[in-house]
């Protein structure tokens, strides 16, 4: 029998893997919840599984995805992207239940998905941090010390409580006066909260770019780094647009940004694909941020630009198999850029459009594109996951002739049925600074512009559905 | 003769006509559509004859006003500014006219000053000349239009609203012209709205000397209906007496009940030795042959009865209301008895109601009175809402005498004097809080409105909602051609329709097979542009099944109501619920208001108790039978 490997996942990240798995010679087993039983990546798939009704439980249910895996034979778990990828608990069970988990060890997850021992691990490895203090002193002495910290790295900056956590405990500093009063006040809240009055201060980088780094590591002791990719084209740390390399036009700097990410790979005794995501401040001072440990939606750009296959060498790295290629062997060909294309509305603050038929779907191509989709025309969208239909990448050999290539690709896209981000996407790759390669974290804050378009629904598609409604009424139903 | 184009200053347009040897025509291409076509005539019918009307050299082209906004949202599905705008376009040489019922605008009931003032303002960017009447002809109700339309640069053109009788002498007709021109001043034109076609020529012929002898210098505007075949000769006489403007339309689309056509005034007229100014026949044949193709499309919308009706002299049923009525009998199953209902029942009720002029909102009145009556067997035993809005005086007071007191009795209850002091007269409408109708508007249609979109909602809130809604979904469909937007029976398979969107956009649409699955979902597959689209739509709810509305007698529905079921009593919409949930209600208290034929009609309670469940709401179109609310005895 073939190897067989389980795709614990759905979407174009299924669709992505079976790829990968069925070009390696194995066989992929797909899984699903009912109300994706219309989804393509059932289709190509040489076996599915159906774990239950959901939504989203089963795909997160982790006794029933090694179940699935066991009854079906599959050697190994592929987890793709969100669900169960960096739960450790879920790597762990497949460790003691003698599948492959395609990814790191669950140790390596657990220690890089808790922000002190990660933190800890990447000081004790010198890898450049966000400046922050030790739990401030009690009293005057703390005030003194924050006040300090204040004066060196400048304002803004955090006041964090150290036993708080999702967001709660954390208050913006802008001034010394501010500093004063909010110390105190802070700490009675923590002790409230947290049983715990301790806090710390963190440095705030203003409108940073986000950049990161992908890496792959062997169980031979080799780990490379494929280059940069910046995604600081952002809503609510939800990434849009991915591009590869980054457009910083400092080279040394993204040498030692990546000499930075493999010695945080290697602290961390990191093995399989990871991504190292650092800040970097209009300074040019980059910050380490954390360590993915999956497989990224966005590592398409990084593979168009390399021509390395990510996934494909995830698999063998599982299977123990040595990196067949040396950093030196990593070229840096060209530029890449990748949109989500989203079924979802900009000009509604991003509302899903889930529940509605993909009336018609027209996709582009040619050279120098990809796609990772799997959607189709007739399908209905179901209203239970997430939104994302199908990511568009281009490739070119210059950033000006990839911008060209992605406008050429929107305008020749057309989904109906679902409003889209497809017209929002125009409008950036038209806009001045994203031509030019020059936007960070504030992007979509500080170019309100690009959502002012027309939607999709063109007069033309609109005339349509009333030609529609004559026809099938067999008179005009308004004229009466 | 210099021709007088748009943008005119009202005194230099006035001072032409009063210096003209000849005489002017308006084309009335709104009241054509309006009398022979229920309106229904396309703003791309207009377009394709645009360019030949603005050759012609009209006075002005009346192409807006009366019920066509309404329409024009409800029916057409164009926005009554865009069709202001797309025809001005073509059109940058004629003055447009509009026809405005006063305070009661291009509605039914009258409006706050307010609303009354900002519809002005905003339709007269559009407008030129501005028709106005009050079908009591009481002058206090059009000053607040003629002061905007002043305001505003624009023509006044004040009506007399016209009909016969020993009250409607010239006396009358010239005190009241005084009247109007003590509010508007000199440099106005005054029409003559003659708008059932009554009268003789000679009748009209002595009206028209008459107001010249008094009032030399304003210009004469002649308004009438061919509903008995001879507007032509009024026109002769009125323009032989000094009439400088007459109406009539083309002769494409000329009917029964609309203006006569304006090739066969002008061709009488030259007899007479009179010349109309700034006309080109040339380009009037031309319209004419331009059009002639696409009436096949309006067939639908013409009369149920084809013929003249000289009879009118007796019914005075206005030339807008002769279709809308004919369809009504037809649809309604009472076309047997419609010469009762003309012929004699109307006339009475008229006289009754103290010989007012039939026109509207007045003439709905008239016919949905006299309908009832013969409909019901017992006169005035059911009265309109309307009805006793007008006893109670609400629009303005009778112009010659009150109507008898039994019939206050019949209609306002036997404390009818007690009910008339207390509640008679003209109330000044409070003006309302414009901003929060824009709120209310927004949240209806998730956008900002504009100005014009809030006008069209203070106008017809509910219908306008519709429209702006269907214009988000299907676009400007006022660019498809009848013969796509008035299809019968669906479109053949393979058939190709093209046509350009607002944008100027050509389009190209091949129907495709519309298959059934079993489970009786119909797709419409299209290829819109080269590209396949594909429609879905759910069964419909099988007639026959639960939810079939049972048509029950109008006695079975009264047995209801006495039962505390109240049921709607004809085919309406709900304008308002009066009560809420737990309420007590006394019999003879109102608990909704019903429209119906423009009309509006109050649902009364028939048993005291309590509202226990309320089954319709506002804007909900009801079937006779249909359940409105239940009263419960109160234990």
């Amino acid at each position: 029998m073939k190897t067989r490997i389980l795709v614990a996942n759905r979407g174009e990240i299924a669709i992505r893997l079976i790829r990968a798995i069925q070009e390696l010679g194995y066989e992929a087993i797909a899984v699903y919840e009912t109300p994706d039983e219309m989804s393509s990546h059932i289709r190509i798939a040489d076996e599915a599984v159906c774990l239950g009704p959901g939504p989203r439980s089963d795909y997160l249910n982790i006794d029933k995805i090694i179940r699935a895996a066991k009854k079906s034979g599959a050697a190994a778990i592929h987890p793709g992207y969100g669900f169960l990828a960096e739960n450790p608990y879920f790597a762990k069970a497949c460790e003691a239940s003698g599948v492959i988990f395609i990814g790191p060890s669950s140790e390596i997850i657990s220690n890089l998905g808790n922000k002190v021992i990660a933190r800890k691990i990447m000081g004790d490895a010198k890898i450049p941090m966000v400046p922050g203090t030790a739990n401030l002193s009690q009293g005057k002495e703390g005030i003194r010390e924050a006040l300090g910290f204040a004066e060196k790295y400048g304002y803004p900056v955090m006041l964090k409580a150290t036993s708080g956590g999702g967001g709660r405990g954390i208050r913006r500093i802008e001034s010394d006066k501010d500093m004063v009063e909010q110390i105190p006040v802070a700490r009675a809240e923590a002790l409230a909260a947290f049983n715990d009055d301790s806090v710390y201060l963190e440095k705030v980088v203003v409108n940073p770019k986000h950049v990161e780094v992908q890496i792959l590591a062997d169980s031979f002791g080799k780990t490379l780094h494929l280059g940069t990719r910046d995604c600081s084209i952002q809503r609510r740390n939800q990434k849009l647009v991915e591009i590869a390399p980054s457009m910083i036009q400092n080279k040394e700097l993204l040498d030692n940004i990546c000499e930075t990410a493999v010695l945080a790979a290697k602290a961390a005794n990191y093995l399989n694909a990871g991504t190292v995501e650092f800040l970097i401040d209009s300074d040019m001072n980059y910050y380490f941020m954390e360590i993915n440990t999956r497989v990224q939606v966005e590592h398409t750009v990084t593979e168009m630009i390399t021509g390395i296959d990510i996934v494909r060498n995830q698999i063998n790295i599982a299977f123990g198999k040595p990196l067949s290629f040396g950093q030196e062997d990593v070229n840096i060909r060209g530029h890449a850029i990748e949109v989500r294309i989203n079924a979802e509305d900009p000009k509604n603050n991003f509302m899903p459009e889930g529940g509605k038929k993909v009336s018609v779907y027209r996709s582009t191509g040619g050279f120098g594109v990809r796609l990772d989709g799997f959607v189709y025309q007739g399908y209905i969208i179901p209203e239970v996951y997430d939104s994302l239909l199908v990511k568009l990448t281009v490739h070119g050999f210059t950033w000006e002739e990839t911008v060209g290539r992605l406008r050429r690709c929107l305008a020749n896209f057309t989904i109906s049925g679902p409003k889209t981000t497809i017209p929002f996407y125009q409008n950036i790759a038209n806009e001045r600074d994203f031509v030019n390669g020059d936007f960070d974290t504030s992007y979509i804050d500080t170019h309100p512009y690009i959502f002012h378009y027309e939607e999709d629904s063109s007069e033309a598609s609109k005339l349509a559905r009333f030609v529609a409604e004559i026809h099938y009424a067999k008179e005009n139903p308004f004229a009466k | 003769m210099a021709r007088i184009i748009p943008g005119s200053p009202a005194k230099e347009i006035v001072d032409t006509l009063r210096s003209a040897k000849g005489y002017y025509l308006t084309n009335t291409a709104r009241d054509l559509s309006q009398s022979d076509f229920k309106n229904r005539l396309l703003l791309h019918t207009d377009l394709i004859a645009a360019e030949k009307r603005d050759n012609a050299g009209y006075f002005s082209l009346e192409i807006t006003g009366g019920a066509s906004i309404h329409v024009d949202m409800l029916r057409k599905q164009v926005n009554p500014f865009t069709k202001l705008r797309k025809l001005r376009e073509k059109m940058p040489n004629t003055m447009f006219q509009t026809l405005c019922r006063g305070v009661n605008l291009f509605g039914y009931r009258p409006y706050p000053k307010n609303i009354v003032r900002f519809t002005v303002r905003e339709f007269a960017k559009y407008v030129d000349v501005w028709r106005t009447f009050d079908f009591l002809n009481h002058v206090p109700n059009m000053t607040a239009v003629f002061e905007e339309v002043a305001r505003a640069g624009r023509l006044n053109e004040p009506c007399l609203c016209f009909s016969t009788g020993p009250e409607h002498t010239n006396e009358f007709y010239v005190k009241k012209a005084q009247e109007i021109i003590d509010v508007t001043g000199r440099d106005i034109t005054l029409c003559i709205k003659n708008h059932g076609g009554l009268g003789s020529p000679v009748r009209i012929g002595e009206l028209v000397d008459a107001l010249k002898q008094n009032f030399g210098d304003i210009p004469i505007h002649y308004h009438g209906h061919n509903t008995d075949g001879n507007d032509v000769g009024r026109i002769v006489e009125a323009v032989k007496n000094g009439a400088s403007i007459v109406d009539a339309a083309d002769s494409a689309f000329t009917g029964f009940y609309g203006p006569p056509p304006i090739l066969s005034v002008v061709q009488t007229l030259r007899e007479y030795g009179f010349h109309p100014e700034g006309l080109d026949e040339d380009a009037v044949i031309e319209t004419s042959e331009i059009i002639r193709d696409e009436r096949v499309y309006y067939e639908q919308f013409e009369s149920q009865i084809k013929g003249f009706q000289p009879t009118v002299q007796i019914h005075k049923l206005p030339g807008g209301a002769m279709g809308s009525s004919l369809e009504q009998a037809s649809k309604g199953g009472f076309l047997d008895k419609m010469p009762e209902i003309l012929h004699k029942e109307l006339p009475r009720v008229q006289k009754e109601l103290g010989n007012y002029w039939s026109v509207t909102p007045g003439s709905q009145i008239l016919w949905t009175t006299a309908v009832a009556n013969v409909l019901d067997g017992e006169r005035y035993g059911n009265p309109s809402g309307d009805l006793r809005n007008l006893l109670l005086g609400k629009y303005g007071p009778f112009p010659f005498y009150q109507p008898e007191d039994w019939i206050y009795e019949k209609v306002l209850g036997e404390n009818w004097r007690q009910v008339l002091e207390e509640e008679g007269g003209i109330e000044e409408i409070a003006d309302i809080d414009l901003a929060l109708e824009r709120y209310e508007l927004s949240s209806l249609i998730g956008v900002e409105p504009t100005d014009e979109q809030l006008v069209l909602y203070l106008q017809h809130p509910n219908d306008a909602v519709d429209f702006f809604k269907f214009e988000e979904k299907y676009g400007q469909v006022h660019v498809l051609p009848p013969s796509i937007f008035f299809r019968k029976g669906g479109f053949y398979q393979g058939e190709k329709l093209s046509f350009r969107d607002y944008h100027g956009k050509e389009h190209m649409i091949e129907v495709g097979p519309s298959p059934v699955t079993n489970s009786g979902e119909t797709s419409v597959y299209l290829m819109v542009d080269h590209h396949q689209t594909i429609y879905t739509y759910q069964k419909k709810t099988a007639a026959g099944g639960d939810a079939a509305v049972q048509v029950l007698t109008k006695e079975e529905i009264i047995d209801l109501a006495k039962a505390g079921d109240v049921r709607s009593p004809f085919n309406g919409k709900i304008v308002e619920i009066s009560v809420e949930e737990g309420q007590e209600v006394l019999v003879g208290d109102r608990v909704a208001i019903m429209e119906a034929m423009k009309m509006q009609t109050p649902i009364l309670c028939e048993m005291a108790g309590i509202v226990t469940a309320i089954s319709a709401k506002k804007g909900d179109t009801m079937h006779p039978g249909a359940k409105i609310l239940k009263i419960d005895l109160n234990e």
